[in-house]
């Protein structure tokens, strides 16, 4: 009887969860990301991630930094963000310097950032694959290290926490320049 | 046909879908125009270098304006799901966007109504959520740099800011390590272009070809430099090459472009697209025995 067959929807798969202390703070946060545009999801966390209330917030985790700074705005208080799968690793902190010569180049994970040693300018960005980091790459070319809008206050992706990330250490780099 | 998808950094741009042309230093599609520097945009300009060259179709496109929250990369999505049978393409090239493992699975699935499967490539975003949702394998080419080939290795990883610092903090030169745990794992599409210092093609988890000449450290810099990558494999697989033919004549032709423009960390992606041309003029025939002179249809 193929005439009451539905289409199924693909259900939600985010990779990140959002954890809290209190189930009243799970809802509030489910109602401010669904108002803000973000496709999120009550669950209950898994026992091994478990770590204040029973209630999280399933979210894409790769719009985590702009979830994040929506959580903050909006007064909800949240323990911390985790990926769903227990055994993925700790958000990169490290990052490598390249020098070539007039230029560095620092890279933090997927996203290098390119900077005038002598002027502190930026001239380059690159990798990345999330549709705010062309935003990123135009917002900051051309800009002095320490003027440059930061990434993590204007972007939403993992894509420019890391950009960010990148800026951060090319501030410092400079710094020890001067 | 040569389909190529992915975002645009702009607020306000609607989805826009259709053949593909240049407009001086920018691109236009019915009669909206985007930038070419990074991203989608350095990605259609190679590839629109390339098929002028050969005397094929412009590359049909499909954009929509998307800043980082979501909105455009749904609408790709969701066009892409409804309409890739009717439109069936030759190729399917999948570039920025949001990644959302859900509406990847989705879209693979709405694939294998196509009369023909397209050859899918896929970089970027749309590679990430590929792998995250377990649909590497469906894919016949990627285009990872160094770091997005440990985030394939990692099977634990949703987004290379996740990766393990072990796989990261590596160079190069552990590049077939991380191609063969990501076969194993089937997380890597059936052929892998992997950027870097020096380029490497991997097949079925070996690596079947190396090239680092003309070495140009700089491209690594120079933001869009990966675009033009996947832009010119999707025209060469497109004009009939075999992939990793294709992917070999990419790698010395995106090299061979930076070394005439003379490439600085500071150069912007379009000077190395505007040498595309002299390069396929002075090198495609050998390199890949596709020879014909100006104005001759390559079919003659």
């Amino acid at each position: 009887m193929s005439f009451f067959k539905r289409k199924k929807k693909p259900e939600f798969e985010g990779g990140g969860l959002v954890l809290f202390h209190e189930v009243q703070e799970a809802m509030k946060a489910e109602k401010v990301l669904s108002g803000g545009g973000y496709k999120v999801k009550l669950v209950a966390p898994p026992p091994e991630l478990r770590k204040g209330c029973d209630l999280a917030v399933e979210i894409n985790l790769v719009e985590q930094p702009g979830i994040e700074r929506l959580l903050v705005q909006k007064d909800v208080v949240y323990l911390m963000v985790t990926p769903l799968k227990t055994d993925t690793s700790e958000i990169l902190e490290i990052v490598k310097v390249t020098d070539f010569g007039r230029w560095l180049m620092v890279k933090a994970g997927n996203m290098k950032l390119t900077f005038d040693k002598e002027s502190g300018e930026i001239v380059n960005t690159s990798g990345g694959g999330c549709p705010d980091i062309p935003v990123m790459h135009a917002r900051l070319i051309g800009q002095n290290l320490s003027e440059a809008p930061r990434p993590k206050d204007i972007g939403f992706t993992l894509c420019s926490l890391m950009l960010d990330k990148a800026l951060e250490k090319s501030i410092i780099l400079r710094e020890g320049v001067e | 046909m040569l389909l190529i998808a992915g975002t645009v950094p702009y607020e306000d741009f609607p989805l826009v879908t259709g053949k593909i042309e240049e407009a001086g230093n920018s691109l236009r599609i019915n009669g909206y125009s985007f930038s070419r520097t990074q991203g989608t945009g350095a990605m259609i300009g190679a590839a629109l270098a390339a098929t002028g060259y050969l005397k094929l179709d412009e590359p049909h496109a499909v954009v929509a304006g998307d800043t980082g929250q979501g909105k455009g990369s749904r609408e790709i999505y969701e066009y892409l799901i409804q309409n890739i049978e009717r439109l069936s393409p030759e190729v399917l090239t999948l570039h920025y966007w949001l990644p959302n493992m859900a509406l990847t699975r989705e879209l693979c699935n709405a694939i294998t109504k196509c009369e023909k499967r397209p050859v899918m490539i896929a970089d970027a975003a749309s590679m990430y959520s590929a792998k995250a949702a377990g649909l590497a394998t469906e894919f016949d080419i990627f285009t990872p740099d160094a770091t997005e080939m440990a985030f394939l290795a990692d099977p634990d990883a949703t987004h290379p800011a996740y990766i393990n610092k072990h796989l990261f903090d590596t160079d190069t030169s552990r590049t077939p390590e991380l191609v063969a745990a990501a076969y194993k794992k089937n997380d890597a599409a059936k052929l892998l272009l992997v950027k870097g210092a020096a380029d490497y093609i991997a097949r079925d988890g070996e690596i079947i070809a190396t090239i680092s000449e003309p070495d140009i450290p700089e491209l690594e810099a120079i933001g869009g430099t990966g675009d033009t990558v996947t832009g010119l494999v999707s025209a060469f697989v497109y004009a009939g090459m075999e992939p990793h033919e294709a992917a070999i004549i990419t790698s010395r032709a995106n090299r061979t472009a930076g070394k005439l423009a003379q490439a600085t960390p500071a150069t912007k992606v379009s000077e190395i697209i505007d040498h595309f041309s002299t390069v396929f003029a002075e090198n495609l025939c050998q390199w890949s025995g596709v020879c014909f002179v100006e104005g001759e249809d390559k079919d003659d």
